[in-house]
């Protein structure tokens, strides 16, 4: 029944990815500091899948490098061929409405969406000058390089120590192990909190507090870019303002990718956003990337500025 | 608090307030009910030891004269059993809240409260039930005697023939030393102190137990082996036979059941040949157990010349409750929720990673409750080992896992086919033992749940 449903869709795709696109013709002419759809590296880009880049000016090194990314649950296309970069030791922010495929994009960049029964993956992530989603990369050696953190709190069963120790230790880590725990602690603004209390279950921490032992658990493994699925979303205001201070300490160290559904959040926290859309059809697709500040004060599609300023949906 | 300091009292958490939990309204009214039942039947006590006279209650006189009497065996049990639980337990019940702590408190004062109520405790309790056992221990002894001496059928003297054979009175005495003033002692720890409402839980819990296994049985029972005279049969080879068996059936099903749960739930490929295996464990959980015991009769007596040993036997029922372990062992695995998953996966574990430091430890409480839970499935099965020969009359104790050996239920069988009726009244005193080690494996299996349960 699901795959009828979904096959139906799919064969409706080319008239609904018209009838989606109607601003196209009546968008201004860009201006000189946007490339339009010319940074497929070479490759052969779809018309209708024409996304805004604007132009990064500032000089900074790229963590990821996307190209073409499409993502299928069974039959079901996720995302489309999105196209952008992801830079180094900065926050991208990755906004747009439920369903457009923000979290699946998200959970390309670490393989995460391997673990889902169906799920596959076609482009190309560069990280290092390798392919991520080249089969034959070890999808564990990109997690312990990517870490992530997750909407909903989720620290294990176990004492705090032990839930900071855990990824380092399964990873061989045979250093000072009380040292890698403060000082991951310390840098998820948790240590002067819990450092009485190494032995509490991380369950019995409150909800902020529990999201920043993620975060402390995620950095213990010494990632260089860290993935954020909502990672406020389930928080009350004041834990949200600490967990976005310290999105923007870790930036220093790390490059940071967080989904939100939070205009504000985004635009305080992210140096760089990434506007993502769901035609009707449900198909993600990359609407426009660019530094947070052009994003939000000089939107180029007529479908950003309309999302930021809260007149879509 | 002053008005003085309103931001220290504003940042200061909330002092805790002790809360009395839901339910205990009823609890209360049947607390009450009990005490006052209790000291009911403390007058009626009085009033039977002006009556019968006070030196037979508080020395071991009630037993002397037993013969002179005249009564049965069983109209005399109650009542030195029944009156030693009344001669101690009743002032236990009384002394441990009230008077103990001011004991202590007149002795060395000036301790604090929680330290009176301890020590009354520790002075008042501990030696009502030491004299008090020894003299249940003195009456018991002087019971077997008793039976064998006047060579009486069933001298086990179980329920049926206490109840069949004692007077209302006795009845309703029984009732009052076995459940009532327990239930006193109890309700007394209970409104005593908030922190003794558990600890007041063991004395009664241990008198209860003590008149439930003094009542069925004489101690002999356990411990005799099986013999013509059902005076004398006993259910030590039985029972021993049925821990051994349950030892070497967990042994062997419980790592082959778990494994097979997890393979199923976290390896295995969902395809035709995964849900194939599936249907088919289901459908072995329906397979009538004689069937097993056909197959074990076959494959590990026959083919590979187990014989009739405890390791046939246990073989076969691994069989048998396979299915029932790897289901619940799914299960167990199942309630392990994905965001942990995710969460070991994104710190770069791999898949063996994340079943061994977080699925497996997180569900193994919910696997061994299914495992409790099949083994009291075997405990009482019968027919698979009738099939593969399990003898009735062992007269001796199994030394290893070759030997012969019988269990409770065949024990059971064999003395509900025999003529005489003293051997049906020892086969009701064997169920009730088999239906108290169910019991207890069962309230096993609900303790380790209740206490494994993660609220994630």
């Amino acid at each position: 029944m699901a795959r009828n449903f979904f096959t139906l869709m799919r064969s409706s795709a080319p008239g609904a990815t018209a009838a989606a696109e109607p601003d196209r013709a009546t968008a201004p002419p860009p201006p000189p500091n946007v490339k339009q759809d010319d940074a497929g590296g070479g490759v052969h880009l779809d018309p209708t899948l024409a996304a805004v880049r604007h132009e990064i000016t500032e000089a900074v090194d790229m963590a990821l490098q996307l190209r073409n990314v499409s993502a299928f649950y069974g039959t079901f296309q996720a995302i489309d061929r999105m196209t952008m970069p992801i830079p180094q030791n900065r926050v991208t922010a990755l906004i747009g409405p439920s369903g457009c495929g923000k979290s699946t994009l998200l959970r390309c960049f670490n393989r995460m969406n391997d673990l889902i029964p169906g799920a596959r993956m076609e482009g190309e992530i560069e990280f290092e000058g390798r392919n991520l989603l080249d089969p034959n990369i070890d999808a564990v050696e990109v997690r312990r390089r990517i870490g992530m953190v997750f909407q909903k709190p989720n620290p294990f069963p176990k004492s705090i120590y032990e839930n900071v120790a855990f990824g380092a230790r399964i990873n061989g880590y045979s250093g000072d192990m009380d040292r890698l725990v403060e000082d991951a602690l310390r840098r998820a603004a948790l240590w002067d909190e819990v450092k009485d209390e190494l032995d509490k279950s991380g369950l019995a921490l409150s909800g902020g507090q529990q999201q920043r032992l993620c975060i402390a658990r995620a950095i213990a493994v010494q990632p260089e870019i860290i993935l954020m699925d909502e990672p406020a979303s389930a928080l009350d205001p004041v834990a949200t303002l600490k967990i976005e201070d310290l999105m923007r300490e870790l930036a220093e160290h790390y490059t940071i990718v967080v989904v939100t559904h939070n205009m504000q959040q985004a635009g305080r926290v992210s140096d760089y956003t990434a506007f993502l859309l769901a035609g009707e059809e449900r198909v993600g697709r990359l609407v426009e990337f660019g530094p947070t500040q052009e994003i939000f004060t000089n939107p180029l599609d007529q479908r950003t500025e309309d999302y930021i300023t809260g007149r879509y949906g | 608090m002053s008005a003085a300091a309103p931001s220290a009292q504003l940042s200061a958490f909330a002092p805790r307030v002790r809360i009395r939990r839901g339910a205990s309204v009823a609890f209360m009214v049947a607390a009450l009910l009990a005490i006052a039942i209790s000291m009911i039947m403390l007058g009626a006590l009085i009033v039977e030891i002006a009556v019968d006279g006070a030196a037979r209650l508080f020395t071991d006189g009630g037993a002397v004269d037993r013969e002179a009497r005249g009564g049965g065996i069983i109209s005399d049990l109650p009542t030195p059993a029944g009156m030693g639980w009344m001669t101690w337990a009743v002032p236990v019940a009384i002394l441990f809240p009230f008077v103990g702590p001011r004991l202590v408190n007149a002795l060395v004062p000036g301790l604090p409260r929680l330290a009176e109520r301890a020590m009354g405790f520790i002075v008042v309790a501990p030696a009502a039930i030491f004299v008090h056992i020894l003299y249940v221990r003195f009456e018991s002894a002087y019971f077997v005697e008793y039976a064998k001496a006047v060579g009486i059928d069933g001298a086990s003297g179980n329920i049926f023939q206490v109840l069949g054979e004692a007077s209302g009175f006795q009845i309703v005495r029984l009732l009052l030393a076995g459940i009532l003033v327990p239930l006193a002692i109890f309700a007394a720890g209970w409104f005593w102190s908030h922190r003794m409402r558990k600890p007041s839980l063991i004395i009664p819990a241990i008198m209860i137990a003590g008149w439930v296994v003094y009542l069925f049985m004489d101690p002999w029972f356990l411990s005799s082996f099986p013999s013509r005279k059902p005076a004398e049969a006993g259910i030590f080879s039985a029972v021993t036979g049925t821990l051994y068996m349950m030892v070497i059936t967990a042994a062997v099903a419980f790592p082959l059941g778990v494994g097979a749960a997890i393979y199923l739930e976290e390896y295995a490929r969902r395809n035709w040949f995964s849900r194939m295996i599936q249907v088919n464990i289901s459908n072995l959980a329906g397979v009538p157990s004689i069937i097993y015991g056909l197959l074990g009769l076959q494959v590990f007596v026959r083919v590979l010349e187990f014989e009739r040993s405890v390791l046939a036997g246990a073989c076969t029922m691994a069989l048998l409750v396979m299915p029932i372990i790897i289901v619940s062992a799914q299960e167990a695995l199942r309630t392990v929720p994905p965001s942990m998953r995710e969460a070991a996966y994104a710190v770069g574990a791999t898949r063996w990673q994340v079943i061994r430091f977080h699925v497996l430890p997180y569900a193994f409480g919910g696997m061994l409750t299914g495992n409790i839970l099949a083994m009291s499935r075997a405990i009482g099965e019968t027919a698979p080992l009738i099939a593969i020969g399990a003898l009735t009359f062992i007269a001796f104790l199994a030394d290893s896992p070759t030997d012969d050996f019988t269990v409770l239920p065949i024990q059971i069988f064999n003395w509900v086919a025999r003529p005489q009726s003293g051997f049906h009244e020892i086969a009701a005193s064997a169920i009730i033992v088999l239906m108290v080690i169910l019991l207890l494996m069962n309230a096993a299996a609900i303790i380790m749940r209740q206490r494994t349960r993660t609220d994630w």
